[in-house]
């Protein structure tokens, strides 16, 4: 049973709380992590649950750096946080092309046998989130996470 | 102070790599340079400590994915020993712990290489 009773992404307000624009360079993700993990733990996330919060903003930005911007590290990332009792909502916004995501599970071991050293980044994000969704918004395209806190 | 320290010393015939620090899609390319240097030399035995790894992100499981077949097929494998919690539920968020061999100890996991004789 939830702590917080409703969980329903109406809750959340319709502009971030907090945003940032980065370069789409792969030395900000530590940056990026840390502000995560300081937002989500100020938030009342458990620090498990932000560290790993912070690991699926980390997959999403790399994606979009390696496979949307196709390591261009001239390009711009936003990332936005909405807050909202037990929960938040980031997005990530971008242009360049929209990350190929395959619906079916990730089967390592065929990824093992075809010497594969990628694909398991959106794992993690579906893993650890409650929602992973890709879309465009006004023209730009958006990884959109949410996650809800734990019961206690 | 650098983000990532990787360095390795060879015990009894086995490779042994230690991760140090933060290691993601920025400092991958390292690591993955120190496997390839691995195997180019023979080096199929590999223990990957990782007891001052403090964060994991897939570009770092990605490459042991992506070498492990070759070093099975030489007779050899890549173990990970001593990795803190946080780090162990990353590899375990994927499935990998119940596909790698994952040891508390270094001196365990170099130990269960002694009865596997590495191809060339």
């Amino acid at each position: 049973m939830s702590r917080w009773p409703l969980k329903n992404s109406a809750m959340f307000p319709p502009n971030p709380d907090f945003s940032i624009t980065i370069l789409s360079q792969t030395q900000l993700l530590k940056m990026v992590v840390e502000l995560t993990r300081h937002i989500t733990t100020l938030f009342n996330f458990s620090a498990p649950e932000a560290q790993k919060i912070s690991l699926a903003i980390d997959e999403a930005v790399t994606n979009v750096i390696k496979h949307s911007y196709c390591n261009d590290s001239d390009q711009q990332i936003t990332i936005e946080y909405f807050l909202a009792p037990g929960g938040v909502k980031i997005r990530i916004f971008y242009h360049g092309l929209p990350p190929e995501i395959a619906d079916e599970e990730v089967n390592i071991g065929k990824m093992i046998k075809k010497k594969k050293k990628g694909g398991l980044g959106v794992k993690l994000m579906k893993t650890i989130m409650d929602t992973v969704v890709y879309k465009t918004i006004d023209g730009r395209n958006c990884c959109e996470m949410i996650k809800w806190q734990k019961s206690i | 102070m650098k983000n990532f320290q990787i360095r390795s010393k060879i015990v009894n015939g086995v490779a042994v790599l230690y991760l140090k620090g933060h290691l993601d899609a920025h400092q991958v390319a390292r690591f993955e340079k120190e496997i390839v240097r691995l195997i180019r030399d023979s080096n199929f035995k590999i223990v990957i400590n990782g007891q001052e790894l403090n964060y994991i992100t897939s570009a770092g499981m990605g490459i042991i994915m992506g070498y492990i077949d070759e070093v099975r097929e030489k007779g050899g494998d890549i173990k990970l020993c001593s990795l803190a919690e946080r780090v162990y539920e990353t590899f375990d968020l994927v499935g990998f712990t119940e596909i790698y061999d994952f040891v508390a100890d270094e001196q365990v996991a170099i130990e269960k290489f002694s009865h596997v004789p590495a191809q060339s």
